[in-house]
């Protein structure tokens, strides 16, 4: 190192000029890395191993939409246009109804693609009769586009299963 | 041909023992890096003139996310827009709904209970943590420490976990509501936001063993991307960016929004204007946050979700009995409780014309919102300042006489995020 001792400008006399021994400071804050680098060795992993291991999900999560049917298996849905409005995704979804002699609404077609759906839970808002909800199901790949837009018998839930969302998720619905 | 010097006599090279006066001549070579480049942190095209090694002259090329966020405000109604705003800057989306939500709320007059106001800023210093540690990760992986990355990727899980179980969501939250939130806290989630507090200042400390006094580290950074305070206003340059030249601007305390001045924390700041310095402060940064978080934690109005929520329920159920039989003793309930401010229908919602403007700390800086209202559902016209494109203009400037694997060290420390270039 002394070959450029004399030239105070050169790049490795600077660090030599430095206070204190920028060579051993350098050494110590290097050693004391790989140290917390050993350190995490016998730790447990926090990665799981999907698809073996599901990770564990919050009951507010946002996944693939439903439609929940009331316990004896009858639509809940009014068609009310009310989740269509408020989506961002302006046509997503699309729903045809009339009502019957009894004027009561049927609703003949639901259909949501949900290739465009950006799962941000605005429809599960406004709906009157807590009918469209999340379910925790993110598994939704598929081959084609088409296959991604699901029509209401995909997405209508049995009343079993709808009770059984409603308990876990705690829901009172207002019209049943 | 003529030589460098003489080409251009202002070009120096600021590094010691690197000149450029060399006798020989050389072309400039026009490099253009990106937009496709795992360092440019998104989409960004620079297009950089090289001497040598040495950056002459650099063009950010913008544009490549443009997603006409403004105008698809103006198309949209005001909730039908909202679940939007989470994309103008996804790593600190709750930020873009707090501008967002807090202007409406000047333009309708709507209250904030307490409550909400705490809830808000336990996310907020959450999502300045993740944003933080994405960057912190990013950065050093870009001066080729590829062990932290993994470490702030481990601990961005931990919160996202949190978030997913208030919100449902882990990165666009579609939270905040106008005048409140659109749930209250779930039972035990104060705990588990306890809980990484606690131990989250530890694993900063090994993230610090690893990087702080690394030499790498030092040298690459110390010195270098020097920013001064004048050329930082000159600019617009805000956020950790400003506060490395020693200027205190921290709209959370200069300009106290939400609940913030019955908080105590420090604003750190660092006199060093190079990029060195701006590490320190975002580190920094996210200690600060963790405090703060604490004292929310301490002080929210009404306490944890599961046993207000119960309260709740006993209060609605009383409150409808009582009116039958006036001797039913309705259990207190407090305003500061609520989540809501107002009932608002959101599918109908319309706010008065008017107009508001707003302005947050974000992680990278001011974030502001303007927004003109006429009486519709629909905004009239919304305008986003985003910090990250101030951030972004001072770089061609910042880079000029520096090395080119400097870029890199220097880009990563303005911590840009290009969706909120674009919009
Ligand atoms: S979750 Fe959002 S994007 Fe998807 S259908 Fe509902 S409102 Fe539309
Ligand atoms: S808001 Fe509910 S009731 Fe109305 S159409 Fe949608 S799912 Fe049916």
């Amino acid at each position: 190192m002394s070959n450029h001792s004399h030239d105070a400008q050169h790049p490795l006399n600077a660090i030599e000029h430095a206070e204190g021994n920028v060579v051993l400071e350098g050494i110590k804050a290097i050693a004391q890395g790989f140290a917390t680098v050993l350190k995490h060795h016998p730790r447990e992993a926090v990665t799981l191993e999907y698809p073996e291991v599901m990770p564990e999900l919050s009951d507010r999560f946002h996944g693939r939409l439903s439609l929940l049917s009331k316990s004896d298996d009858t639509d809940l849905c009014i068609g009310c246009q009310a989740c269509a409005r408020v989506c961002p995704c302006d046509d997503l979804i699309q729903i045809d109804m009339h009502r019957d002699d009894d004027k009561k609404p049927v609703v003949t077609r639901f259909t949501i693609d949900m290739g465009r759906c950006i799962f941000c839970g605005n429809c599960t808002e406004v709906c009157p009769v807590d009918c469209i909800k999340m379910l925790s199901d993110f598994e939704l790949a598929d081959y084609s586009r088409e296959a991604l837009v699901l029509d209401k018998k995909d997405l209508t839930l049995s009343g079993q299963e709808s009770d059984e969302w409603r308990a876990k998720r705690g829901y009172t619905p207002t019209v049943l | 041909m003529m030589s460098v010097k003489e080409l251009n006599p202002e070009l120096q090279s600021n590094l010691p023992g690197v000149s450029i006066e060399a006798g020989f001549d050389t072309n400039d070579l026009v490099v253009n890096i990106g937009p496709q480049h795992p360092s440019t942190h998104g989409v960004l095209r620079l297009v950089t003139t090289l001497n040598g090694e040495v950056v002459k002259e650099m063009e950010p090329v913008i544009g490549y996310l443009h997603r006409s966020k403004e105008k698809m405000g103006e198309s949209r109604s005001l909730f039908q827009y909202q679940p939007t705003i989470d994309r103008v800057e996804y790593l600190s989306s709750f930020y873009d709904h707090l501008v967002f939500v807090n202007c409406i709320e000047q333009i309708a007059d709507i209250p904030v209970p307490k409550r909400v106001e705490y809830i808000r800023v336990i996310c907020l210093e959450l999502n300045r943590i993740t944003s933080h540690l994405l960057w912190f990760g990013t950065f050093l992986l870009d001066l080729g420490a590829s062990t932290p990355f993994f470490w702030c990727f481990r601990d961005r899980e931990e919160v996202f976990t949190i978030f997913e179980n208030l919100t449902g969501a882990r990165m666009m939250y579609n939270y905040f509501r106008f005048g409140g939130v659109n749930n209250d806290l779930p039972a035990g989630w104060l705990e588990e936001v306890r809980a990484f507090c606690n131990h989250f200042p530890d694993r900063l400390d090994e993230y610090e063993a690893v990087a702080t006094k690394n030499p790498i580290l030092m040298d690459r950074t110390k010195g270098h991307g020097i920013m001064t305070k004048e050329f930082c206003l000159k600019y617009g340059v805000t956020g950790p960016a400003l506060r490395a030249t020693g200027e205190a601007l921290d709209l959370r305390k200069t300009n106290p929004y939400s609940v913030y001045n019955e908080l105590d924390f420090d604003v750190p700041t660092h006199t060093g204007c190079d990029t060195y310095a701006r590490y320190l402060v975002r580190v920094q940064e996210m200690r600060e946050s963790i405090k703060i978080i604490k004292q929310c934690i301490d002080k929210i109005p009404g306490g944890d979700g599961g046993a207000l929520a119960i309260l709740k329920k006993e209060v609605e159920a009383k409150t409808k009995e009582a009116k039958k039989n006036p001797e039913i003793v309705v259990p207190h309930w407090d305003k500061d409780w609520d989540t809501m401010g107002k009932k608002i229908n959101l599918l109908t919602y319309k706010p008065p014309a008017g107009e508001a403007s707003n302005f947050v700390e974000s992680p990278r800086g001011v974030l502001g919102c303007y927004i003109i209202t006429d009486g519709t559902p629909k905004a009239y016209r919304i305008k986003w300042r985003g910090a990250s494109f101030s951030n972004l203009s001072a770089l061609p400037e910042l880079m000029k006489g520096h090395m080119y694997s400097d870029l890199m060290a220097i880009f990563g420390s303005l911590d840009v995020i290009m969706p909120e270039v674009d919009r």
